[in-house]
């Protein structure tokens, strides 16, 4: 479907270049339309993969087995999900990725935002330096974190279990670890310090603290860095693959890639099967995506800047 | 913390801005303390604890002391291991000699730098024979993992950021639709990694079929086994002509090692390369793209007044504003092969003989599959050893390189 708009894209554009007085780097339609062609040729191989899963997870099993490629009868194909979606689990997961991904971007809210305004607009001895070495554990790689953090999660899990807060198998393992995301620190802090020091001393002439500038003044004008660092954390929980395989047993608190993860390398299933379960774990992810695109990958275009 | 604080407060009374001033910390602190101690105990106290557990036996619960003993069954025969740094050592001695030796002409300084051939050859035979005794004395499957490592990463750092690159200057012109395109290349790093490796599963399976076969089909390419290809890409190549390279190379007695070596990626990692450079090569456009966005416009109309070409307004003015971008990913991109695990665990399939396990992938199957906690950490630690001279020697190269406008 997206690839039928970007051909038609294209077009028009090439259509519109014959039309238009041509730019600086284009002195020739030629180049011009062999731009739009690499351009669209390099939008058919992103999208691919994407078409090939979507027509994938429609065909039948017989339709599989002769090895067709599009599905004659779609609406029967959407048998394929509601199969998956219980052979999966999905359900379950689902939930269960909901609350994981709900739970750290809350805390990582919390923790981060209080953080970076500390880095960014309070004064006190030795800031710069533990921001150094914030932004330092930055460059350990998680496989070297891995292990021991597997242990100390196991030691917390016996240290809370009589107060009622196992670890292992439970939400805390999956997301009090991430809350404090050095990545995101230092995005806000980046935003918080160009908001000007005026409305600061006319915050404090009106007797506010720290507290209430930052809930009624920085918050509301940070919407745009927020939402960003909301998206990554809300992509890095959604992703997640690794950590939650190796501190969950059970499925009780499994998120949907691991969920996913199982179902592809365990129980094998048909090909069509396990296309459908891709789409079920990417759907929310793209959808998101697709009503955001604009602020989403402006946020991602700046971070690249700032490192 | 509170001493620190009240470093600030000299002995006697106490005024109203010193008391504010205190107030003040007191606040910072407060607000800094969750994310410091989260930081603490799962960022930077793991790293300490990760080489406490690789100092003993640990498979699961922790074992007797072994000091250095997991380190030389990864690493060789501590003997071999000196070798090779005293090689190291001289390669960058001889390195040294010679670059301040080179704009001399006196005899002193020809001697000089004849020495530091010497140097390094001496250097070299030692670096070269220490490792191979390493690799016969340690872990061969754990060196065979950084191989895979360096492979995947020699493999998809340049072809990456050049084809980002391309991509986003391309994107940069005065086009229709630009923000469809932007969205279109940005969809493969937004998607789900299990799901999208799963996908990329079957795209690469090895049924005469499968969508890789029939598009490297169209370029003439007879049907591939792909994922399940344990072989290296030259030993592939040769075999289409008729010439079992594998044999030639072990018939020339050659180490097994390096034959592994030479005989180049396997076509399963190749596999897994080309989708993450599906992955990644739209985010780096768009970061790319971003980054000439933030060129000034006057010093391209400064060139293009100097008569300046578009190739050299490209080469001389484009390059070198980007060049913190271009940096920027390649730490990024480096990182990422190192940390690269996720896909890699979706994508690996028992035909493929282990020849996609990258150095992670290799620690998480010691840690998860065998249990071994104290060898998987010292591997661990070897790697990060590894990660941090590799971002020591990129940041020493893009001191000369980069510039900061």
């Amino acid at each position: 479907m997206a690839s039928s708009t970007s051909t038609i894209q294209s077009k028009t554009g090439a259509q519109m270049a014959e039309k238009q007085p041509v730019s600086f780097w284009h002195r020739y339609k030629v180049g011009r339309i062999l731009l739009y062609l690499a351009l669209t040729f390099g939008a058919i191989v992103a999208v691919t993969p994407f078409v090939y899963m979507i027509l994938g997870s429609l065909l039948t099993r017989g339709e599989m087995m002769l090895r067709k490629l599009w599905p004659r009868d779609p609406i029967a194909g959407l048998q394929n999900y509601v199969q998956a979606w219980n052979e999966a689990n999905f359900n379950e997961y689902f939930v269960n990725s909901v609350l994981i991904t709900t739970i750290t971007i809350v805390g990582m809210l919390v923790v981060c935002v209080l953080a970076a305004y500390a880095f960014a607009r309070i004064k006190f001895p030795g800031r710069d330096v533990i921001f150094g070495v914030f932004l330092a554990t930055m460059m350990i790689p998680e496989t070297i974190l891995l292990i021991p953090n597997f242990l100390i999660v196991n030691r917390l899990d016996k240290l809370m279990r009589p107060i009622g807060l196992p670890w292992l198998n439970n939400w805390p393992s999956l997301t009090i670890p991430f809350m404090a995301s050095v990545f995101a620190i230092f995005l806000l802090r980046q935003f918080f310090t160009t908001i000007p020091d005026e409305l600061w001393d006319a915050a404090r002439i009106d007797g506010a603290g720290h507290v209430r500038f930052m809930v009624q003044v920085v918050l509301p004008l940070s919407k745009a860095v927020l939402f960003t660092v909301i998206i990554f954390q809300f992509i890095g929980s959604w992703n997640a693959l690794v950590w939650p395989l190796v501190v969950t047993s059970k499925p009780d608190w499994r998120p949907i890639a691991v969920g996913l993860y199982s179902f592809i390398s365990e129980a094998g299933p048909e090909l069509q099967l396990m296309l459908a379960g891709a789409v079920i774990t990417t759907a929310p992810v793209l959808i998101l995506y697709f009503f955001t695109q604009k602020q989403f990958t402006e946020g991602i275009a700046t971070t690249g800047l700032k490192g | 913390m509170a001493q620190q604080s009240t470093a600030y407060v000299p002995s006697g009374r106490m005024t109203g801005a010193r008391k504010r001033a205190i107030r003040e910390a007191m606040t910072g602190y407060l607000f800094i303390s969750p994310a410091t101690i989260l930081l603490t105990v799962f960022g930077l106290f793991p790293l300490f604890y990760a080489f406490y557990i690789s100092l003993h036996r640990w498979r699961i619960k922790k074992g007797p002391f072994l000091g250095i003993k997991n380190y030389t069954k990864a690493l060789g025969d501590p003997i071999d291991i000196f070798w090779f740094l005293v090689g190291v050592a001289l390669l960058f001695l001889a390195w040294f000699i010679w670059r301040n030796m080179v704009k001399e002409h006196r005899a002193w300084a020809m001697a000089l730098k004849f020495l530091a051939v010497i140097i390094l050859i001496v250097g070299g035979w030692a670096a070269i024979a220490g490792f191979g005794r390493m690799v016969d004395s340690g872990d061969r499957q754990m060196f065979e993992s950084f191989v895979i490592t360096v492979f995947y990463a020699v493999g998809v750092v340049p072809l990456q950021l050049a084809g980002a690159l391309l991509l986003a200057v391309m994107l940069y012109q005065n086009i229709k639709g630009k923000d469809w395109y932007r969205m279109i290349y940005f969809m493969p790093y937004v998607t789900i990694t299990v799901a999208s490796a799963g996908v990329f599963r079957a795209i690469f399976s090895r049924r005469p079929e499968s969508i890789a076969n029939q598009i490297f089909g169209l370029l003439g390419v007879p049907p591939q086994k792909w994922l399940q290809e344990p072989h290296g890409i030259w030993d592939l190549i040769f075999g289409h002509f008729g010439v079992n390279l594998k044999q030639v190379l072990l018939g020339w007695g050659l180490d097994p090692f390096l034959v592994f070596i030479l005989l180049g990626p396997s076509l399963a990692l190749i596999s897994i390369m080309m989708y993450n450079l599906w992955v990644f090569i739209g985010y780096d456009a768009v970061i790319f793209l971003a980054g000439l966005g933030s060129i000034p416009s006057d010093l391209y109309e400064a060139a293009e007044i100097d008569g300046a070409n578009r190739w050299q307004i490209f080469r001389h003015v484009t390059l070198p504003l980007l060049s913190p971008t271009i940096y920027f990913l390649t730490v990024i991109t480096v990182m990422g092969v190192f940390k690269a695990i996720n896909h890699v665990l979706v994508m690996r399939e028992p035909a493929a003989r282990g020849t996609v396990d990258t150095a992670s992938l290799y620690i998480f199957d010691q840690f998860y599959l065998s249990t071994r906690f104290g060898y998987a950490s010292a591997i661990a630690m070897v790697l990060f050893v590894v990660i941090l001279l590799l971002t020591f020697v990129q940041n020493r190269i893009a001191q000369r390189r980069v510039f900061y406008g």
